[in-house]
């Protein structure tokens, strides 16, 4: 077993888990943060993303181990003050979901694509969910959202 | 009707949990106490099981349990069944392998569960049952669909591993026709293998409570009524009142999470014959192993036609894959979702369909978003193009030519179907605009300048929808009546709890519902909740699929509204002291026709619960109605698709660069939420269209097993979609609405397949449409040039 | 998955022979093998790990030769089961043709093989199986001919020929 000190959502935890632990099962599992979801088993699906120390991971190929002392951020941790964050506004607005499984994980990277990305073209967007799966939406409206929140995102900045 | 509901493009009301991180899904479900299940599956298509060891696995820490099929035998378990009866063409039921909760004494395909383990984590329970050691003896599988039924006979009581020969239309009539034709098209095609995906994975966590004696069970379903009656009427694990089946947030369905699985199945009767709550959550290579997968057709097919283009009679032949067992609406799949829809659009006064399901050793196949429909107009829309390029027609006039009038409705086709209302030309000219159709040529000569090609392809769909008419549906051999329930419960303080039997996953009922029954009643859509999903706490309901969520559950709810308002202008003459006659309901307010006296509608709620002083003869108090709502006949949404290709020679990459999409769904409770419908089906079918395909191997094993062998569409597949509507209510449910779940995975594919082989010049290969596949035609179509 | 390949050795045919039927001498060649023994005449039972693609499994089996033309052929089946992972089958035909060399006698060993794998395996890991079969097939005979001449700098050159 290891203990494990992590920053989530702006709370101190500390964990036990085992060495084999995935950062995915304690977010769901001992930390109860069951908004991050587990899509697949190969990595590719992307439900699982959050952001570790201020990146986008995906949290089922990372061992909860490697993360002891990181600042970890799940989507229950986007809003703030119980006011939606302008992506996750987004993407109720423009429709970018439909059974909300892909969500969470979607938002997540799409926050990160911003953090990292001057201008976001929607073809830059289209190529840079690569890594996200949805099976319900098409990918319209989270394309539309994407570049909805970007804005909004840039609009809280300034 | 207020009409100031219907129609607008509401924000969703459930999308605030989602975004936030709070919904609830099976797997998120967590209990003091709980247990974990994981299933020992079989690694071969098909073997014999010699025996089991579950020593070493038993002798693991934290192992509680190792059930196996023999337990399931021994408890006298009943199999999983089909629900829908099909009857060959010789009158002979159709045959029915047994299918076991788990497999005993032989596996019939690849993953199928054989034991299933239950520990105190899922760490030691996924441990031990890689220490349950089956002895299995492999035996020679039947994998390949065509050759099936000559293939080694799986099943004692299915010869040639043929599960009904079944035919539908009038032979002598569709050969009479190709005796007079002038020109006869041929096609040969294969419906290509899917694998649903819904990215949440299948889980379930059953909890027995030995106080009450009852078994709840979480579950990922589409329709949790029809798992308990099928646990505790036929799998017999329970009495039907001590079984509650709840559908929580559900991520997804598709098709796949209709039917009744083995794994929730052995966890509900495991976890009343261990005392115990256990639970299951599929990984995604399981989900690629045992989820039900979709379509897997090959067609012959021929169409006739005269010196003018008119059609005479359409013939078809069709094998269909069902797997290692029949799923639960599997046989219904590609006959009376399929056959009954090769009339499409077309006034074909003639046609003949014969369709041989065979079993074979792969997962069993079901409904997939469309189901039997977009392997209809998949078939229909490909030979009406070719038919159109044999003939030297324009594909959109081809087609004109043959479209049931919009003054011929009703129109009986020689398929069974009656359609009530549609407009073809209007859809087919709307699209035809939108997509400019007529510059294309330029566009094509413009790609060519740039060393691409350039396709572009039709497809007129019609879908039959809103399913079913009971009374249809029973003489089809359905097992079941497809009615819905709905009930409309007005609080003492107006505001409205909607119960309904269509279940959420994705499709927005929870706004949707809200918003016709608020139009209804004229209430704030805020002051309407739904609920659905749990059999404990509604009436019986058949769940969502079929695209008929609107069309039946939302009719049903309709009625109930309907009966909610006709029971408060009792109750507003009650305190008006009038005759019921003399009450209008103008919502949200009743009014005395004879005077200005009004009653709100929360007057009236609060009256029916507070009232002291009813008549007792004639006026009960509450004010709560329910609705069984029975469709009178299917719905036919109908519309155009059209797709345009450019694809690059060098490497045969096929891309989109337009899809028009026009569809006419009848009356529109959500435009935005209809818009994401279609945006969805067609990604769906596009996937199809270029880049899905579950492949196994010739020993039974899948090849696509992951997603990193199954190509799921990724957000640069797809352009942005241009998505029109055209409107024909429906004539005989009370909303109006048709059905709009289906239509995008139900028109797309044939439309992109066109466009494809269009652009390579009218050289035909099957889906997916894989560069691979592409340069290889790319290379043949430019051979064919130079000889 | 088949694959076809040939290798030249340097050592007479009847050494190499010998050294094909020796247990020990394919123990210590055959990569992750943690035993191997004779259960009869011609009969083993191994037991292998090993890792194909993100799948690594212990496979439990056994391995029969047939076909024995001693010194010049012989046809080795193997089928190991590992539990969860699946499981692996395949045969070998191996032959043996003296051949000269500017250092004087050496063999040319030719070998075809067939093998498919089952579940997990070949379900996460399937289309890595030629790769994987090539290289356990490089590793294998760079020990065996380290073995066979006392030298463990030699690398053999493994060359893919057509199907026979």
């Amino acid at each position: 077993m290891e203990a494990i000190k992590l920053q989530v959502n702006g709370r101190k935890r500390t964990v036990h888990c085992a060495t084999n632990a995935t950062l995915v099962d304690v977010i769901r599992e001992q930390l109860h943060l069951t908004g991050t979801h587990v899509g697949c088993d190969t990595s590719q699906c992307g439900a699982c993303t959050v952001h570790l120390d201020g990146d986008a991971v995906k949290a089922c190929t990372i061992l909860a181990a490697q993360c002891d002392g990181s600042t970890l951020t799940t989507i229950e941790g986007l809003a703030q003050n119980e006011v939606h964050h302008p992506m996750q506004q987004a993407f109720n607005e423009c429709h970018g979901l439909q059974c909300g499984f892909c969500t969470p994980g979607m938002i997540m990277s799409a926050v990160d694509l911003v953090h990292k990305e001057e201008e976001l073209s929607p073809e830059a967007i289209r190529s840079a969910l690569e890594g996200n799966i949805c099976r319900c939406t098409g990918y319209q409206n989270i394309v539309a959202a994407v570049v909805q929140g970007a804005a909004g995102m840039k609009e809280q900045q300034s | 009707m207020s009409g100031s509901l219907v129609g607008q493009r509401i924000l969703r009301k459930e999308d605030h949990r989602y975004i936030t991180g709070k919904g609830r899904y099976t797997d998120d479900i967590q209990q003091v106490g709980m247990t974990y299940g994981c299933f020992v599956r079989s690694p071969y298509a098909r073997a014999d099981i010699k025996g089991f060891d579950v020593s070493q696995a038993l002798e693991m820490e934290d192992v509680i349990s190792v059930l196996t099929g023999l337990d399931v035998a021994a408890d006298g378990l009943g199999g999983l069944p089909c629900g829908w009866m099909i009857h060959s063409k010789d009158g002979s039921e159709m045959r029915q392998p047994v299918h076991p909760v788990m497999a005993a004494e032989r596996v019939n395909y690849l993953g199928e569960p054989v034991a299933l383990v239950v520990a105190e984590t899922k760490e030691a329970a996924k441990n031990a049952a890689e220490l349950v050691l089956v002895d299995y003896e492999e035996l020679t599988p039947v994998v390949d669909v065509a050759s099936a039924a000559q293939g080694e006979q799986l099943y004692a009581e299915v010869p040639n591993n043929t599960c009904y020969e079944w035919g539908l239309g009038d032979e002598a009539a569709t050969d009479e026709g190709f005796a007079s034709a002038a020109h006869v098209t041929h096609i040969e095609l294969t419906n290509n293998r899917l694998i649903p995906n819904a990215i949440e994975p299948r889980a379930a966590l059953a909890e027995y409570n030995s106080g009450t004696d009852e078994i709840v069970l979480h579950t990922t379903s589409q329709n949790p009524h029809l798992v308990r009656l099928i646990l505790t009427a036929f799998v017999q694990i329970a009495p039907e009142h001590k079984l509650r089946v709840i559908a929580p947030d559900v991520g997804g369905g598709f098709g796949s999470k209709i039917f009744i699985y083995s794994e929730e199945t052995a966890l509900a009767w495991a976890s009343k014959k261990l005392g115990l709550s256990i639970k299951w959550t599929a990984e995604r290579s399981e989900s690629f192993l045992t989820d039900a997968h979709g379509r897997d057709h090959v067609t012959k097919a021929a169409l006739a036609m005269d010196s003018e283009g008119q059609f005479l009679a359409f013939k078809v032949s069709t094998t269909a894959n069902m797997g290692a067992y029949l799923s639960t609406f599997a046989s219904s799949v590609p006959t009376y979702l399929y056959g009954t829809l090769l009339a499409g659009q077309y006034r074909t006064p003639a046609i003949y369909v014969e369709v041989n399901s065979v079993f074979t050793n792969t997962a069993p196949v079901d409904a997939y978003r469309g189901a039997g429909r977009p392997e209809a107009t998949y078939l229909v829309e490909r030979i009406v193009e070719k038919a159109a390029g044999e003939i030297g027609l324009n594909p959109a006039e081809l087609r004109r030519r043959n479209f049931i009038g919009k003054d011929q409705f009703p129109y009986q086709t020689p398929v069974a179907l009656e359609y009530d209302i549609g407009d073809y030309e209007a859809s087919l000219d709307k699209a035809l605009e939108m997509a400019s159709y007529e510059t294309f040529e330029q566009r094509r000569v413009e790609a060519l300048a740039r060393g691409k090609l350039r396709g572009i392809g039709l497809s007129c769909y019609i879908e039959a929808c809103g399913l079913a008419p009971s009374q249809v549906a029973g003489a089809l051999g359905a097992g079941v009546g497809l009615w819905e329930s709905g009930e409309v419960r007005v609080n003492p303080t107006g505001s409205v709890t909607v119960l309904t039997g269509s279940h959420s996953h994705g499709q927005g009922h929870e706004t949707t519902f809200a918003q016709l029954v608020a139009d209804r009643l004229g209430l704030a859509i805020e002051d309407v909740e739904v609920v659905h999903g749990d059999t404990g706490k509604l009436d019986f309901g058949l769940g969502t699929y079929g695209s008929r969520s609107l069309a039946v559950g939302g009719s049903a709810l309709s009625v109930a509204a309907d009966k909610v308002v006709e029971k408060g202008r009792k109750i507003a003459a009650l305190l008006l002291n009038t005759e019921v006659d003399n009450i209008a309901f103008d919502a949200p307010v009743y009014k005395m026709m004879d005077s200005n006296e009004t009653k709100t509608f929360q007057e009236i709620a609060f009256a029916a619960y507070v009232n002291h002083d009813w008549p007792s003869d004639n006026l009960e108090p509450g004010l709560a109605e329910k609705a069984f709502y029975d469709p009178l006949n299917f719905t036919y949404p109908a519309g155009t698709h059209i797709c345009e290709v450019e694809i690059d020679p060098d490497t045969g990459v096929t891309e989109i660069v337009q899809f028009v999409a026009v569809d006419d769904f009848g009356t529109i409770i959500n435009p935005m939420i209809v818009e994401g419908q279609v945006h969805g089906g067609l990604a769906q079918g596009i996937g199809q269209a270029l880049l899905e395909q579950a492949v196994y191997d010739e020993s039974g094993q899948l090849v696509t097993g992951s997603y990193m062998d199954y190509c799921m569409p990724r957000a640069d597949n797809f352009p942005d979609f241009k998505v029109g509507m055209t409107c024909t209510p429906c004539t005989h449910n009370p909303v109006g609405a048709k059905g709009c779940g289906e239509a995008g995975a139900i028109g797309s594919p044939p439309a992109v397949m066109n466009a494809v082989i269009n652009a390579l010049g009218g050289v035909e290969i099957d889906m997916p449409a894989t560069p691979e596949k592409v340069w290889r035609a790319v290379l043949s179509s430019q051979a064919q040039k130079i000889a | 998955m088949e694959l076809h390949q040939q290798l030249t050795l340097p050592q007479s045919v009847d050494k190499v022979w010998a050294a094909l039927n020796d247990p020990k001498m394919l123990q210590q060649c055959l990569p992750g093998c943690e035993r191997f023994e004779a259960v009869g005449p011609d009969q083993f039972e191994m037991t292998v790990s090993t890792k194909i693609g993100p799948v690594k499994a212990k496979f439990t089996g056994k391995i029969a030769l047939s076909d024995l033309n001693p010194p010049l052929s012989y046809v080795i089946k193997g089928e190991g089961k590992g539990g969860v992972a699946g499981f692996a089958k395949g045969s070998a035909t191996v032959s043996l043709a003296t051949i000269a060399s500017e250092q004087g006698e050496a063999t040319r060993l030719t070998y075809s093989v067939e093998a498919s794998v089952g579940g997990k395996i070949a379900q996460l890991g399937g289309r890595l199986i030629q790769g994987a079969a090539r290289k356990m097939a490089q590793d294998f005979f760079t020990k065996f001919v380290q073995a066979l001449c006392e030298d463990e700098t030699l690398v053999p050159e493994i060359e893919t020929v057509s199907a026979p």
